[in-house]
């Protein structure tokens, strides 16, 4: 990637709250005009690191450089280009139409809004006629965050950054969003980062995905982690202990580590048990959900070990030979000396 | 009984004549409240918007001092002043004692801890996305605060009607710094306290009609304006 195809570029990202650290990014680069997802769990980070692309924050240590500039928050060169849509939006206590038009008043963009607005409005399926002087406690909460998407597309964004954008809105409202956010980038060229468990969705649009788990990022996409705690069987050997009475089992930690990962190109997928070995983990589980990955055409699926879940990627021939499903009783496989720490 | 309603009959009778004792403490009430009430509320508003959006070192001491003030007795405030303005006090030389400018210099220090604690409590409980969103919208630093104080106007508006209605009622500063004076610097209360004690309660009940009256003209305008 060449620095003039780059919105962004984070080097040695540290932010703290208090004296909790919660992202730890050594470097991440954003191309312009692509599709980010950010998968991990909650707590992970996914929030405070769009915060921080946002601009809405300054990291405790670190740059971010934005096509190339090092910006900060309130500088001329990210105002009005960059916006984020959170979870739950805040509507400021005014009508629908001042909500969607304050973006453009506060940079004395106001020629032809009543147009400017309705477009906005109908491109988040909402009529103009019927909510253009409505309240903003007089909406639902699908209608609330279509508000919110409006008023940040009606900027033309160079970025639009979205924060669980559809975890709380009913199906319609998360379709017309999903839909907005697609059309951002066909017609306006928007950089899209987005941090969803929608995974089905994230795998079908974004060109790149990226785990997050405790502030860290892998950028090979959703990795599986293996979370405290362990103990120690022998000098060797740490294990796991599952609810269910399975183990894994671990090459021993490194110094100033505390979680495992498997990454997912190291696990493997059978029907029948291999012969016991010492490096070798086994474990029983069930396909919970296979998804088509569009890019790359592999299938990833994800496999329930009792209350853990492993994901893996599979090519669809493997499938067929194994007559693979979601529900079918599977023996996931990987070497011990394939987990890592950290 | 009788003299309550013989009382409020002629109170009418007092205010649609245009009694002058009457009409003249009705005008400094509202002079003086008026003036007190433009000086807190531009002293006020400001310094409660600092120390409810701001985090800095003695926040909380600070904080702690404002509510205290809330609790000042005004005879006490009426006390200091007195000593402030007095002619033997540092600023006697300008002549402020046993007038309306006097009377609002001491009704100003008694509502501006009221606008700013309330204000300050009402900046506190902003919702903390507010910003978020706002910087996201490409709001710059100003238009952040002028948009937080717009989303909080009923909290403030709330602050500026609790502390007119403080000002609008009390004797203690208006008696000791005013002195009572009749068509000078005789508001409402202090009128009302000695029409009562003369045994005039007729005088008495008319100057209560017109303060419950300011206070309900004042609240239906709030109301109204909520309403827009």
């Amino acid at each position: 990637m060449t620095i003039r195809e780059l919105a962004y570029h984070l080097k040695d990202i540290c932010h703290y709250y208090g004296n909790t650290k919660v992202l730890d990014i050594d470097e991440l680069k954003i191309k312009k005009r692509s599709i980010t997802a950010l998968i991990g769990p909650n707590g992970s980070g996914k929030s405070t690191l769009l915060k921080l692309l946002a601009f809405a924050q300054k990291p405790t240590q670190g740059q971010i450089l934005y096509k190339g500039r090092k910006e900060y928050p309130f500088s001329s060169g990210i105002r009005s280009k960059i916006t984020l849509l959170t979870q739950k939006p805040y509507l400021l206590k005014r009508t629908i139409f001042e909500n969607i038009a304050y973006g453009l008043k506060i940079r004395k963009d106001t020629d032809n809004l009543e147009k400017r607005v309705k477009e906005a409005l109908l491109n988040v399926g909402l009529d103009y006629e019927k909510f253009e002087n409505r309240k903003w406690h007089e909406l639902s909460g699908g209608e609330a965050q279509r508000v919110a998407m409006a008023a940040r597309l009606i900027l033309k964004p160079e970025v639009l950054l979205l924060d669980e954008p559809v975890a709380s809105v009913d199906t319609k409202s998360a379709k017309l969003i999903r839909r907005a956010s697609l059309n951002a980038r066909q017609e306006l060229g928007t950089t899209l980062v987005i941090a969803s468990h929608d995974l089905q969705w994230l795998y079908s649009i974004s060109d790149r995905q990226i785990s997050m788990f405790k502030g860290q990022l892998f950028s090979t996409g959703i990795e599986n982690i293996i979370t405290q705690p362990f103990e120690k069987q022998n000098s060797k050997t740490h294990i796991k202990r599952l609810d269910d009475g399975q183990i894994i089992k671990l090459p021993p930690p490194a110094p100033k580590t505390c979680n495992a990962i498997i990454r997912k190109k190291k696990v493997f997928i059978g029907l029948e048990q291999q012969e016991e070995s010492a490096s070798l983990n086994q474990l029983y589980g069930q396909i919970a959900s296979m998804l088509f990955e569009k890019k790359t055409g592999l299938i990833m699926t994800t496999v329930t070990v009792h209350d853990t879940s492993f994901v893996l990627r599979l090519n669809p021939d493997e499938i067929t030979n194994l007559e693979l499903h979601p529900g079918k009783k599977v023996i996931l496989k990987f070497d011990i000396h394939d987990i890592e720490w950290i | 009984m009788d003299f309550i309603v013989a009382g409020f009959i002629k109170a009418i009778e007092l205010l649609i004549s245009g009694d002058s004792s009457t009409w003249t403490a009705i005008f400094a009430t509202l002079k003086v409240s008026t003036c007190s009430m433009v000086l807190s509320i531009g002293a006020g508003l400001p310094c409660g918007f600092l120390l409810g959006y701001f985090d800095f070192r003695g926040k909380k001491a600070l904080r702690t001092f404002v509510d205290t003030m809330l609790a000042l007795p005004t005879v006490f405030i009426g006390l200091a002043v007195y000593a402030f303005i007095s002619h033997q006090g540092p600023l006697g030389e300008f002549n402020l004692l046993f007038t309306l400018t006097g009377i609002a210099i001491g009704q100003t220090i008694l509502a501006l801890p009221i606008v700013t604690a309330i204000t300050a409590s009402t900046i506190e409980n902003i919702d903390h996305d507010l910003k978020l969103t706002l910087v996201t919208l490409g709001a710059g630093k100003r238009n952040i605060i002028t948009t937080c104080l717009w989303e909080v106007r009923y909290g403030i508006l709330a602050a500026a009607v609790t502390a007119y209605g403080r000002v609008l009622t009390e004797v203690g500063i208006s008696m000791m710094v005013g002195g009572n004076i009749k068509y000078h610097t005789r508001t409402i209360t202090t009128a009302i306290a000695l029409e009562t004690n003369k045994g005039l309660f007729a005088n008495g009940i008319a100057l209560g009609l017109v303060l419950i009256f300011i206070a309900f003209i004042v609240n239906l305008s709030l109301s109204f304006l909520r309403k827009q």
